[in-house]
């Protein structure tokens, strides 16, 4: 007796190996729409440009926020270090 | 990396036999057309094998990948996708055949395809869709019996040979 779930026979198997011969040969109803190798070469040489230039940039990405944060802090020190003092000369300046 | 030349030679030779296989386990051209440009496209991101055919199964193998990835992401599209046949069909054999296979599940149309029409090893296939090599010999002889239902309940069981 024959596990319908997964054995088969000899037959059956030929029926199989021929219907995907038939599949195999069977012209197919769209054909591929894909560039050609010259296309996929360039596409491919941009890809890597792309991918090394973006590892060029990424310190200086990551370094950006990190020199903004920096600066604002550096200024605010500078105006609390200078507040005091301008708060002197103002007074004198105007009268 | 390969040389300009050689990747050429290459695509001409073996674009057109991955592109049949996405689109048979896929059922959609734009899909195949898709993952068959990023396949080839990913030969270029790392040290890819020198020997030809060592090269062809690695295309089958990211192509696979691919598929794999787009399935599940495509879970639910995948009876519309079925459907997707245009009218430019060859002839009424030719039609059932495809359809009768699309009934299968995208992994036992791949195992089917690699098995049949690559003549890939248990290896070769086990590589391709990311499974135990144990596993390909019963994944495959479950596809198989599937094909073989479908063919018997279509009545088209001589389908291969009547041409």
């Amino acid at each position: 007796m024959i596990d319908s779930r997964t054995d088969i026979t000899a037959v059956e198997e030929r029926v199989v190996a021929a219907f995907m011969d038939r599949l195999r040969t069977a012209p197919l109803p769209v054909s591929p729409r894909m560039p050609g190798a010259d296309v996929l070469w360039l596409k491919a040489r941009l890809i890597r440009q792309w991918d090394a230039q973006r590892k060029v940039r990424r310190p200086i990405e990551l370094m950006e926020p990190l020199e903004l944060a920096a600066g604002v802090m550096a200024a605010g020190l500078l105006l609390a270090w200078a507040l005091p003092s301008a708060f002197e000369w103002i007074p004198r300046l105007i009268f | 990396m390969l040389a300009e030349h050689a990747f050429g030679e290459f695509y001409q030779r073996h674009a057109r036999s991955v592109w049949t296989y996405v689109y048979r386990v896929t059922n959609d051209a734009a899909d195949a057309d898709d993952i068959v440009q990023e396949a080839f496209l990913r030969l270029f991101q790392t040290d890819v094998p020198s020997d030809n055919e060592a090269l062809r199964r690695y295309v089958f193998r990211i192509a696979g990948n691919l598929i794999a990835d787009r399935w599940r992401r495509k879970v639910r599209d995948e009876r519309q996708a079925h459907e997707a046949v245009d009218g430019r069909e060859p002839q009424a054999h030719d039609i059932d055949v495809a359809r009768t296979f699309a009934e299968l599940k995208p992994r036992e149309r791949a195992l089917l395809w690699l098995a049949y029409v690559e003549g890939g090893t248990h290896a070769d296939i086990a590589e391709s869709l990311r499974l135990a090599r144990g596993s390909v010999k019963v994944l495959l002889s479950r596809a198989r019996a599937r094909l073989r239902d479908l063919l018997t309940a279509r009545g088209i069981e001589r389908l291969g040979n009547d041409r």
